[in-house]
C-alpha cells in the first residue's frame, strides 16, 4: 500500500530537485567514489536474485565490475585513494545494476504468484 | 487369399474413382477467403467442425531458411527457437503458464520458407492467443540472457538433426540441387555468425514486415479473426527498412553430395526437380512405401526392397517455385551399391513409363494423403497458410490436376538428372553419374 506513494513521491520532479544538493553531499561524504567505485558495485551481492542479475550483465560491464573491485580493494589494502581526477565521476556513476534487479525480482513476483494462485469456481 | 485380393483390387479399379463427398472441411480450405488487414497482413481461417470446442491459430512469417544470407545464416532456425519467450507484455514463464492454464498447446516449427508458431486451444481463448501472437511479431525482446538458453536448444536440434542420416539426406539434397536460397541448411550449423539476440533481431525485423504475415486458424470466423488481427500489435507493423529476398530456385542435376558416416548402414537419397504442384502425385507413384502393412503389394520399388532386403522411403517436397521427388535407399555397407542400381534402374524402366493402373493407384494415394492431412487441424493451418502467402499448397482441387498430367509429368521427370546425397562408407559410394540418368 505504501509502496506506489514511495515510488510517486521519488519520481515526483520537485522533490528531487529539492533533494539534490543534500544526496550530492551524502555521496560525496561516504567517499566509494574516491576508491572509483560506482554504487551499485556495493549493493550485496550474495543473494540469489542479485547473482542472477549479475549473471545478466553484458561483458563490458562485467569486466567494468570486476576491474574496479580489484583496484578499490587494492588501493583498500594499501591504505590509498584514487587520486583526484581518477574519482568517479557522477557520469559514470549510472544504476547500471538496480534496473536488472528489478526486473529479476519482479520474474520471481510473478513465479511465486501463479505457484500460489487459488482457484475459484465460476 | 492372394488371388482373391487381386480380384477385388482389379474390380475396384475398373470402376472409375468415385467423385468426392463435399465436405464442409475439405471444400473449406481450398475456398477460404483471404482477407488482408489494413497494413497488409493475411488473414485466412476455416470455421471447421462446428461440434468441437477445438481451435487453433498460426502466425506464419514468410521468412524461412531461404531467405538467410551469409550473415544470417542459421538466423531463421533461432527465430523459431524464440518464438514465445519474453515480450514487452509478459514474461516467457508467464506466457506458458497461461498457455497451460487455458489447457493450449504451443508449438513452433520452421520450413525452408515459412516459420511458424502455432497455438492450438479451445474457441473461447482465441481472442487472447491473437493478442499473444500479436505481441511476438511486434515486442518479443530477443534478451541476451535469453539467447543462451535458446542457443543451447538450437544446438542441441542441429545437432540431432546432423546425426540422423534421413535428416542429413534432405539437407544435402536441398544444397545439392538448389545451392543457394532453397538450399540453405535448415539448421544453423557450426558455421552460423548468429551469436547474440541482436544478430536475432536484426533477422526478424527484415523479416516481420506485415506483406511476409499471414494469421491463420481453424474452427473461428474469418471476419472475426480479422478484427481481433487488427486490434492486436500485429496492426502496428510498418514495411522494415530492409527486405528479405532469396534467389529463384533453379535446379541443378547430376551433382552428388557424399558425407563420410561409420554407421554399418549407408543411406542413399536419389531426389528430382518436378513441378511443386505434383511432387507429392509423383512421390506415390514411386511407390516406395506400401499402405497396406506386411505387404508391398504391386508397388514396384515396395517389392524391390522387400524382396532384396533394403528400406526403401519416398519424399517430395514442393515449394512455391520448385518441386523435389525422390527416395531415400537404406542397405548394409556392402549392399547399398547393388540396391541403388536396382532402384534407379526400376525408376527409368517401370516408373517413368507408368500408365493406366499405376497412375490411378498413384492418384488415389496422393489424394488420400492430402484428405487425410486435411482432416487434421495441423493439416488445415498448413494449407491455409500456403494459401494465404500465395504457395503452394496441397488441396484436394491441386491433386486432381495433378493426377489428370500425370503420366506425362512422370516421363518427364524421372528420365531427367537427380541429384544424389550419399552417407555412409565412402568407399562404397555408387556415383549418380553411373545410374543411367
Amino acid at each position: 500500500m505504501l509502496e506506489p506513494i514511495a515510488r510517486a513521491v521519488q519520481s515526483n520532479s520537485a522533490f528531487r530537485a529539492i533533494c539534490r544538493p543534500l544526496s550530492s553531499a551524502w555521496v560525496n561524504l561516504s567517499g566509494y567514489r574516491r576508491y572509483g567505485m560506482r554504487y551499485d558495485d556495493l549493493l550485496r551481492e550474495e543473494t540469489p536474485i542479485i547473482q542472477e542479475a549479475i549473471a545478466r550483465l553484458n561483458r563490458d560491464e562485467t569486466d567494468g565490475r570486476v576491474y574496479r573491485q580489484k583496484r578499490a580493494f587494492q588501493l583498500s589494502l594499501s591504505h590509498q585513494e584514487l587520486p583526484l581526477t581518477q574519482w568517479t565521476k557522477p557520469q559514470d556513476d549510472y544504476k547500471y545494476l538496480q534496473p536488472l534487479i528489478e526486473e529479476v525480482r519482479l520474474e520471481h513476483v510473478e513465479r511465486d504468484a501463479f505457484n500460489s494462485m487459488t482457484f475459484v469456481k465460476k | 487369399m492372394l488371388s482373391y485380393r487381386i480380384t477385388m483390387f482389379q474390380s475396384k479399379v475398373a470402376a472409375k474413382i468415385v467423385a468426392p463427398i463435399a465436405s464442409r472441411a475439405y471444400a473449406s480450405v481450398a475456398s477460404a477467403p483471404v482477407v488482408s488487414t489494413a497494413n497488409g497482413i493475411k488473414v485466412a481461417a476455416v470455421a471447421g467442425n462446428s461440434d468441437s470446442p477445438l481451435a487453433s491459430v498460426s502466425l506464419v512469417i514468410n521468412a524461412g531458411s531461404r531467405f538467410e544470407t551469409s550473415e544470417s545464416a542459421g538466423a531463421a532456425h533461432y527465430l523459431k527457437a524464440f518464438g514465445f519467450r519474453n515480450t514487452q507484455t509478459r514474461t516467457s514463464f508467464r506466457t506458458v503458464r497461461e498457455a497451460e492454464l487455458n489447457g493450449a498447446t504451443l508449438t513452433a516449427e520452421t520450413t525452408r520458407e515459412n516459420i511458424t508458431y502455432t497455438v492450438q486451444c479451445f474457441k473461447e481463448a482465441v481472442p487472447y492467443f491473437v493478442e499473444v501472437l500479436g505481441d511476438i511479431a511486434a515486442a518479443t525482446k530477443f534478451a541476451e540472457h535469453e539467447f543462451k538458453d535458446v542457443a543451447q536448444l538450437v544446438g542441441f536440434e542441429s545437432l540431432s538433426a546432423r546425426s540422423d542420416p534421413m535428416s542429413r539426406a534432405l539437407d544435402g539434397i536441398h544444397q545439392a540441387a538448389f545451392r543457394s536460397g532453397l538450399g540453405n541448411s535448415l539448421y544453423a550449423l557450426e558455421s552460423s555468425p548468429v551469436s547474440s539476440g541482436d544478430a536475432v533481431r536484426q533477422y526478424a525485423q527484415s523479416a516481420l514486415a506485415p506483406g511476409r504475415i499471414a494469421i491463420v486458424a481453424t474452427g473461428v470466423d474469418a471476419q472475426e479473426l480479422a478484427n481481433l488481427v487488427s486490434s492486436s500489435r500485429l496492426s502496428s507493423l510498418v514495411t522494415p527498412a530492409s527486405a528479405l529476398s532469396s534467389p529463384a530456385a533453379s535446379f541443378t542435376g547430376g551433382v552428388q553430395q557424399i558425407y563420410d558416416s561409420a554407421s554399418p548402414v549407408s543411406h542413399y537419397a536419389l531426389a528430382f526437380a518436378s513441378e511443386p504442384a505434383s511432387a507429392q502425385s509423383l512421390a506415390a507413384l514411386l511407390g516406395a512405401q506400401s499402405r497396406i502393412k506386411w505387404s508391398s503389394g504391386v508397388l514396384p520399388l515396395a517389392k524391390l526392397a522387400a524382396t532384396d532386403g533394403f528400406g526403401i522411403a519416398p519424399f517430395s517436397f514442393a515449394y512455391s517455385d520448385a518441386g523435389l521427388v525422390g527416395v531415400i535407399v537404406s542397405a548394409p555397407n556392402t549392399r547399398i551399391k547393388a540396391a541403388v542400381e536396382k532402384v534407379a534402374a526400376t525408376i527409368q524402366r517401370e516408373i517413368a513409363s507408368a500408365s493406366g493402373e499405376a497412375i490411378q493407384r498413384a492418384a488415389a494415394a496422393a489424394r488420400v494423403d492430402v484428405a487425410e492431412s486435411l482432416a487434421t487441424q495441423q493439416g488445415q493451418i498448413h494449407a491455409l497458410s500456403n494459401i494465404a502467402l500465395g504457395q503452394t499448397a496441397a488441396t484436394l482441387e491441386s491433386v486432381d490436376d495433378a493426377a489428370a498430367k500425370l503420366s506425362s509429368a512422370a516421363a518427364r521427370v524421372f528420365k531427367s538428372k537427380p541429384v544424389a546425397v550419399s552417407i555412409g562408407l565412402s568407399q562404397n559410394t555408387p556415383y549418380v553419374d553411373t545410374l543411367g540418368f
